[in-house]
């Protein structure tokens, strides 16, 4: 509890929104990262100091400052290679989110690997935007899609995971920590996808700051996630890629930038990373999600998931005595995230009480249609922490949820 | 407690949330059209019956959803019920007027009405599309 208040007094500061007032009076308890986080003022600064100071496109001009905005959107490359010890910096692909990483891959990869009949295996707890995009080739295609059971703990069905392969599958794209459960993939399932030399692709929107994340000792074949989830900037999205595969795969959309050489006839195409990088990129974007992973790194990522460890335990263990309330997931350990319901009572019901207490939790269906048609719920009520939170909001949190739960049984 | 939140959740949004009035399928029915918020899920399914004089003679709905939403739509169809449709289209732009805060040119709502009760989602941008929802199926249906 000590370790966790003495980082909360070091970081809130950081976070200029956290001084707002809800309604003119209520402290803000931002519970709602998994939606997205809070920007520290190092990454509202150095945006704005990009525009400011050093803007200009990217890898064209051959201008001051044509060099200053590349030095940046470079410089940030390597940040993130830094960030997911990928082998290469030819393996950082930026995007404009985690879903256009997803969707860039499920096209590319269909073009050079994929014909009518082949499958892919997903699972029932992914967010949509790792189903719709495999959706895309299944209509488009008549690709085969095959989801992977969930267990009551929330965690992937192993075994009925292992038993949807057959020599038909070509690739399998899963999430690495369940944006509804905070539960995290079963390191099983990705050696399951070495052992048949089948590509996976894992979502980390949810992961990438709240564990550590080594796309080597992982084994993972693709991995994304996105800025704005990660304390910097929304429209910066990340895809690494190994470099064998990115390598083989054609590009995914064209334009400036991502070309060797033109003429009317045809085009030859840029190495990696610029393959996949038509148009000009989100450089402000990237280079504020540069200054995020610094900004991260500065507190030590070590710090930052034993603190919000230690306030997800705590949460789980309040909520789990209070008897009107239902948490989804079994008891097993959960980053970050919990999702709940109180009986009877509609998340929107809950969202918007907090809401008039100065707290933001998410409600609704979390973009996991399906996942909540298996729970048979309409919507869950979603807690998710980052490192601003503390154990004292945690407790107003609960107070505030047994206001709640009176007000709508009396 | 927040005068937002008492607003809000007026004592009759509560029971009618609870206990949606006209709750299931008219039978016959030559209406009918789904709500869905695709942003939380929540859904219903409206049908109604108009005779030969343009009078919804029946209506109800099923479905699933908030407090707001569910009450909404029970206030809805028994405002509705009995209403010529000319009359009905007015009570619709009436509504969508008030629970998005232009509430001061109503045709034919005033504060006696019942509806008045969701004037406070207002105060909730966020949530004026549950209050909205069984209405614009409501709408739909007539378009079809």
């Amino acid at each position: 509890m000590d370790n966790s208040k003495t980082l909360n007094l070091n970081v809130r500061k950081d976070f200029p929104i956290l001084s707002k007032k809800i309604l003119e009076k209520k402290d803000l308890i931002y519970f709602d990262t998994a939606a997205s986080a809070q920007k520290p003022n190092t990454v509202i600064n150095e945006t704005n100091d990009f525009y400011k100071n050093h803007y200009s496109n990217v890898s064209r001009g051959v201008h001051t400052l044509s060099v200053e905005s590349t030095f940046r959107y470079e410089n940030a490359r390597k940040k993130v290679q830094k960030f997911l010890n990928a082998r290469s910096e030819n393996e950082i692909i930026f995007t404009k989110s985690a879903t256009e990483g997803i969707n860039l891959v499920a096209q590319t990869f269909y073009e050079k690997f994929m014909q009518k009949g082949d499958e892919v295996i997903l699972s029932l707890i992914e967010h949509h935007s790792n189903l719709i995009p495999w959706f895309f080739l299944r209509d488009k295609y008549g690709v085969v899609l095959k989801f992977a059971n969930i267990q009551p703990s929330g965690e992937i069905d192993i075994d009925h995971f292992n038993s949807l392969f057959t020599n038909k599958t070509k690739i399998v794209s899963l999430t690495h920590l369940s944006n509804v459960f905070g539960t995290e993939l079963n390191e099983n399932a990705i050696s399951i996808c070495k052992d048949k030399n089948v590509p996976i692709l894992l979502d980390g929107c949810q992961s990438a700051a709240h564990l550590k994340i080594d796309v080597q000792k992982l084994g993972c074949d693709f991995f994304v996630f996105s800025g704005h989830k990660t304390y910097g900037p929304a429209g910066i999205g990340v895809l690494y890629g190994t470099e064998n595969l990115l390598s083989e795969m054609p590009p995914y959309q064209g334009g400036g930038g991502m070309i060797g050489d033109v003429s009317l006839e045809g085009a030859s195409y840029a190495e990696l990373p610029a393959k996949y990088e038509a148009g000009t990129p989100p450089l402000v974007e990237a280079h504020g999600l540069g200054v995020a992973i610094d900004y991260m790194n500065k507190i030590g990522l070590d710090n930052i998931i034993e603190h919000e460890n230690e306030i997800t335990k705590y949460a789980f263990n309040k909520l789990n005595k209070i008897d009107f309330i239902e948490i989804h997931g079994g008891d097993n350990k959960r980053n970050s995230i919990i999702s709940f319901n109180i009986k009877n009572v509609h998340s929107h019901e809950v969202s918007s009480f907090l809401d008039v207490e100065g707290i933001a939790i998410r409600a609704g269906h979390h973009c996991c249609q399906p996942l909540m048609k298996h729970l048979g719920v309409n919507s869950t009520a979603r807690l998710s922490f980052g490192v601003y939170n503390s154990l004292e909001e945690v407790d107003k949190f609960v107070i505030a949820l047994h206001k709640c739960k009176e007000f709508f049984n009396k | 407690m927040n005068d937002l939140i008492n607003d809000l959740y007026q004592e009759i949004i509560l029971d009618h949330g609870r206990e949606p009035r006209n709750f299931g399928e008219c039978d016959p029915h030559n209406k009918s059209a789904d709500g869905h918020n695709p942003l939380c899920g929540d859904n219903l399914k409206l049908t109604f019956f108009l005779n030969d004089q343009n009078i919804i003679e029946d209506i109800k709905f099923t479905g699933e959803g908030c407090a707001i939403s569910l009450a909404s739509a029970s206030l809805m169809t028994e405002k509705l019920k009995g209403k010529k449709i000319e009359v009905a289209e007015e009570i619709f732009n009436d509504f969508t007027n008030l629970v998005s805060g232009a509430d001061e040119d109503l045709k034919v709502l005033n504060e006696e009405d019942s509806l008045y009760a969701l004037k406070g989602v207002g105060g909730f941008p966020m949530r004026v599309k549950c209050a909205t929802m069984a209405w614009h199926a409501f709408n739909q249906a007539l378009k079809d």
